[in-house]
């Protein structure tokens, strides 16, 4: 009876080992960038997809976020990338045009991913001349955090919607609790101030102004629309003192983090960091329509095949599942704080039950791209400079604005 | 020699592996590099010729000339203290002692991390809010400094980490300079009744002069190509006033997808240390004739 038992076992064994041999899963390599908080989500993902089919393995390798795109420009140049990629939307505009990306419609089509569960906007942004050169994973705006605890100890009841509520709100918190009234990044340490330049653009589309002209050939701020906006930026640093001075990225995040600080502009991308802070109560709502309309900047990470030495389309259709089972989990995605880009992810109960996102998934509507110009690299640090630059000096509107249109239109000549 | 038949052959043998990694990982990329300066070429797609126009646009380019600033800032600053701090830490370490054994092995340790490591390490420690060193200023009840965002104090910062970081290396190098002075020398000075200043001033200094000179020539070159420390610490800011100039070569090659250009203030800056450490080289050999 043991000894058959055992026959039993090895038995089976062995045919399960055969039917692993013969069904021999394609191994597709790829690169991701997540290495912050969003790194362990993004890696469950990855496991639980391979975890739910058998006909394909994921070999994901991260790499380290300020080389990344080092790395993979070399890739790229050599033909000798991974078969899947993560890449920011606003850089699709410097790889489309030089042939390294696949163009996908044919392999979607295929695959029968249906694309009209995308929202729009975000999946619009992966187009160039009309054809898909990406899919967009997730969405990942500008918003407000604000901190309940504070509000309420300053007597603030409402969470800010214009301008002048939330300096009147801001200063409340800052005079009654002590705490910062507003942490948002102003200056370059480990991180370039970019929350300036995202802040400005956001300002400026809400008075309908886009940063860039509608041929993205010339500065377009320097204007009604971009003093209002300036003169905003810098009156919380420099006349109403809402926000510190030398204020960088780490110290702005880890206050608000910490219970330091009332209001915090930054992504969504720290949802999740701030929701594991114990003690921390906290709200997160869309950029506030400060200066006209509601408008915020957002950046997308988008899932984006690169052009191999030989085209095999059994692995681009390998990628293709990998990349609509990764959108249509989007609620596993939303636990690190991004939106997701299929609609059909929002009626999910797991998307549904998730704090906080709910409060801000309305952003998605009122979001905007960067410029789609291959210099929109150049022009971002050298535009999150100047205007770091304008803030720390104390500079009037003209004078900021004149210094920034002519870095502006100089890198763009 | 008498092994004349076997050493031409081991000769290239041996340095056959350094050779091959030489001539594919330096030689190479040099060459390249003077040549891609006289191109447009955005890594992704084909090459076109510019000619001198890279060259040109460099001595118009407010960044580049502002990025290259900082970098003499910087060489400036960090060059003569590295030295010195390198050479007293090589009269400690010298000693015969336990203690300046132990000293050696302290002041070479920071040396073997790497520039992440460094950066990272001294980016906690002096960040403004929440670091530790201003956290232990505001505890005695002193002002927190803002010294990686404070444009007065930045580059000074980054000249203190590059200090803690390498000043070890000038003193081994020092140090076995040191060595090499015979023991006669100091007896027979200690004799004479020279005392500790004398000696030091009338001997070891003196006799360092070989390597003195390979101590100033190494550290202008690796000062001038200062870039790790300050990518990690202050990523050039506040508003570009640490930016130096390598930092700007690799944005512009590689987040602004201009190789070419890149390339070309590469070149100028190369131009620069040659010349540098030409003018060192031939100004010693004077002295010595």
């Amino acid at each position: 009876m043991k000894k058959n038992r055992l026959v039993l076992a090895l038995g089976l064994i062995l045919i399960a080992l055969m039917t692993v041999g013969a069904q021999k899963p394609i191994e597709i390599s790829f690169w991701s960038l997540f290495t912050g908080g969003d790194g362990e989500f993004f890696d469950a993902m990855v496991k639980a997809f391979n975890e739910s089919q058998n006909e394909i393995v994921m070999k994901t390798d991260t790499v380290k976020f300020t080389n990344y795109y080092t790395k993979l420009t070399a890739a790229l140049s050599a033909k000798n990338a991974p078969d899947v990629v993560v890449m920011h939307q606003d850089r699709l505009v410097n790889y489309v045009p030089n042939g390294v990306l696949m163009q996908l419609d044919e392999y979607v089509q295929k695959a029968n991913i249906d694309l009209s569960t995308f929202s729009p906007a975000p999946l619009n942004s992966c187009k160039f001349n009309g054809k898909l050169y990406a899919i967009p994973l997730d969405v990942h705006p500008l918003v407000m955090y604000y901190n309940k605890d504070l509000m309420a100890k300053a007597g603030v009841t409402k969470v800010p919607e214009t301008l002048a509520e939330l300096i009147s709100a801001a200063k409340a918190i800052q005079d009654k609790t002590g705490a910062i009234g507003i942490a948002a990044d102003n200056t370059t340490a480990t991180y370039k101030a970019y929350t300036l330049t995202r802040l400005f653009m956001s300002l400026l589309m809400e008075q309908n102004v886009t940063i860039l002209d509608a041929s993205n050939k010339r500065a377009n701020f320097n204007n009604a629309a971009g003093v209002k906006a300036y003169q905003a930026l810098s009156d919380m640093v420099n006349k109403d003192k809402l926000t510190p001075k030398q204020l960088d990225y780490d110290s702005s995040v880890s206050s608000f983090k910490l219970g330091k600080a009332g209001f915090h502009f930054n992504g969504v991308w720290m949802v999740g960091g701030f929701e594991s802070q114990s003690g921390l109560n906290f709200g997160v709502v869309q950029f506030p329509a400060l200066l006209g309309k509601n408008a915020g900047w957002t950046g997308s990470h988008t899932l984006a095949v690169p052009v191999q030495k030989t085209t095999d389309p059994d692995r681009i259709m390998a990628v293709m599942k990998f990349i609509d089972w990764m959108t249509q989990h989007g609620e596993m995605w939303a636990k690190a704080g991004h939106i997701p880009t299929r609609t059909t992810v929002y009626s999910k109960p797991e998307f549904k039950n998730l704090p906080h996102r709910a409060e801000y998934a309305d952003a998605v509507k009122n979001t905007f791209a960067p410029p789609a110009t291959h210099k929109w690299p150049e022009l971002y640090d050298a535009i999150s400079d100047s205007l770091e630059e304008s803030i720390a000096l104390n500079k009037d509107a003209k004078a900021a604005l004149d210094q920034l249109e002519k870095k502006v239109n100089d890198i763009l000549k | 020699m008498h092994l004349a038949g076997h050493t031409k052959r081991d000769i290239i043998l041996f340095s056959a592996p350094y050779l091959l990694v030489y001539l594919v990982f330096l030689a190479f990329p040099v060459v390249y590099g003077i040549y891609l300066s006289f191109f447009d070429w955005n890594i992704l797609s084909g090459k076109a010729f510019v000619g001198l126009r890279n060259f040109v646009q460099a001595f118009s380019d407010e960044k580049f000339k502002s990025s290259f600033f900082h970098t003499l800032q910087f060489v400036g600053l960090s060059t003569p203290i590295l030295i010195v701090t390198g050479f007293l830490m090589a009269l400690i370490s010298v000693r015969p002692t336990k203690l300046g054994k132990a000293a050696e092995s302290i002041f070479f340790l920071p040396y073997m991390f790497s520039t992440t490591v460094v950066g990272t390490l001294w980016a906690w420690l002096l960040q403004k809010n929440f670091g530790l060193v201003n956290q232990l200023l505001q505890a005695i009840g002193l002002k927190g400094v803002g010294w990686l965002t404070d444009p007065n104090v930045a580059m000074l910062s980054i000249v203190w980490a590059t200090l803690w970081w390498t000043a070890g290396f000038n003193m081994i190098l020092f140090s076995a300079g040191m060595k090499q002075i015979p023991d006669e020398i100091y007896e027979s000075a200690r004799l004479d009744g020279a005392g500790k200043f004398v000696t030091l001033t009338r001997i070891t200094i003196p006799l360092l002069k070989d390597t003195t000179l390979l101590v100033v020539i190494l550290q202008i070159i690796a000062s001038f190509k200062v870039f790790g420390q300050v990518y990690v610490m202050t990523g050039g800011g506040p508003y570009g006033t640490t930016r130096v100039l390598v930092q700007y070569v690799y944005e512009t090659g590689f987040n602004y997808f201009k190789l070419g250009y890149a390339s070309a203030m590469s070149m100028v800056l190369f131009v620069v240390i040659l010349v540098i450490s030409a003018v060192q080289l031939l100004a010693s050999k004077d002295d010595v004739q």
